[in-house]
């Protein structure tokens, strides 16, 4: 199997593939961090995510056993879910926290977790709002939750950035260019990061968030990859 | 979803389990070939599902849609530790229950027909575009595989799999998408 490497190679024929589950699983991951900058694979998966998703139907239908109903539902309320946690105050990362571009992702989403956590157990916080996010042309999902003039970001089943680039989170107030912030962050192994924006909300229309080279960027470079509008 | 991810609400999870665990099974059953299998997979499914918390988000289709993605995947996961493979030839032990025709439901029989049309639409590829959509997405073989056992370079199963998955959207038309 060759390596991944979209600057010399078509990728015309994954988008297709990835959707059937036929890539390897080290191509799987190459390939979302390519979706990043390709629009058109982006394109290409979301049209062709419809048609696998009808896939199932194709095949004859059984009942489900009864015994497995039993044994799952059984191990449901063995072990209940903890509840949601309450809202989470925000947690400003600076951009000098920064050491090496590489460890800077894991370190920072990782970092960002635990001190929501502390925080969390010393703040009830009220009033705060969950809003859905729209992810562009990727998987996963998002959502920001505000309370208190701030916000934070929370990543579900999303890729890591592209090789030497990191996630940057703006804020668009109005008409205005997009403001950088000093939030930078990538996701863990499952695709998940928990991280709070720095700057106040105030006038933000929406926060967006940009592939951006490691280190971030003073002005977006790439489209969003995720919008909450706030308004 | 909100209904699962509620405070751990069982009963809530419950109605979700009711309400796609057939199509889950059925899909389980047609990847393994085999009813534990597919029980196997079908049950790590619906508690990673619990377990985790998951979150759905409608944007990115129904929650049927979403389950069985989930299915699907656990199906690919388990093929490629090897649980699997080898009972992909291994006859049905019969004794799965097909969801009789006399106690389907107004929602069940529309979707009986749907599946019509997705059967139609997957039968009427060419051949050569039908297999390798078959293989990968009910087979569980990577590209890489498929390439092997059909003696094509991988650029043309790829290839194949394009056309095939690009004429299926035309037939089903812009609306193809998985019902709630």
């Amino acid at each position: 199997m060759s390596e991944w490497r979209p600057e010399n190679r078509d990728c015309s024929g994954d988008p297709a593939a990835y959707v059937l589950g036929a890539l390897e699983p080290d191509e799987v991951d190459a390939f979302r961090e390519h979706m990043v900058t390709c629009v058109v694979c982006r394109d290409e998966v979301a049209t062709f995510e419809r048609v696998a998703d009808v896939l199932p139907s194709a095949v004859p239908q059984y009942r489900v056993p009864r015994s497995l109903r039993k044994r799952v539902m059984r191990e449901v309320r063995a072990h209940p879910r903890a509840p949601e946690q309450p809202p989470r105050r925000a947690w400003p990362i600076s951009l000098s926290l920064i050491p090496r571009p590489a460890l800077a992702a894991a370190s920072l989403a990782a970092a960002a977790v635990i001190a929501i956590v502390v925080i969390a157990t010393a703040s009830g916080g009220s009033g705060a709002r969950l809003l859905n996010a729209s992810v562009v042309g990727l998987p996963g999902s998002a959502q920001v939750r505000v309370a208190h003039g701030r916000a934070e970001l929370i990543v579900r089943d999303f890729p890591s950035p592209p090789a030497g680039h990191i996630y940057e989170v703006w804020l668009e107030r109005g008409s205005a260019p997009p403001a950088p912030t000093n939030t930078l962050f990538s996701v863990n192994s499952a695709g998940t990061a928990d991280v709070g924006v720095s700057g106040s909300l105030r006038g933000v229309s929406a926060v967006l968030v940009t592939p951006e080279p490691n280190g971030g960027s003073p002005v977006p470079t790439h489209a969003p990859v995720i919008v909450a509008r706030l308004d | 979803m909100r209904l699962v991810q509620d405070e751990g609400d069982a009963r809530a999870f419950e109605v979700v389990f009711d309400r796609h665990a057939d199509a889950a099974f059925s899909l389980a059953y047609r990847m393994c070939g085999r009813r534990a299998l597919a029980e196997d997979v079908v049950q790590e499914a619906f508690l990673s599902l619990w377990r985790s918390g998951a979150r759905y988000d409608p944007a990115r289709g129904s929650v049927r849609a979403w389950v069985l993605r989930v299915t699907h995947n656990r199906a690919i996961d388990a093929f490629r530790r090897g649980a699997a493979k080898d009972s992909l030839d291994v006859a049905d032990e019969g004794a799965a229950e097909r969801v009789p025709a006399r106690e389907m439901t107004d929602e069940e029989v529309h979707r009986r027909e749907d599946a019509r049309e997705i059967r139609s639409a997957l039968d009427d590829l060419p051949s050569d575009q039908r297999q390798v959509i078959e293989l990968a997405y009910f087979g569980g073989f990577s590209h890489t595989q498929i390439a092997e056992m059909l003696g094509l370079p991988a650029g043309t199963v790829k290839g194949r799999m394009r056309l095939g998955i690009t004429k299926m959207r035309l037939a089903l038309g812009e609306g193809t998408e998985v019902a709630a």
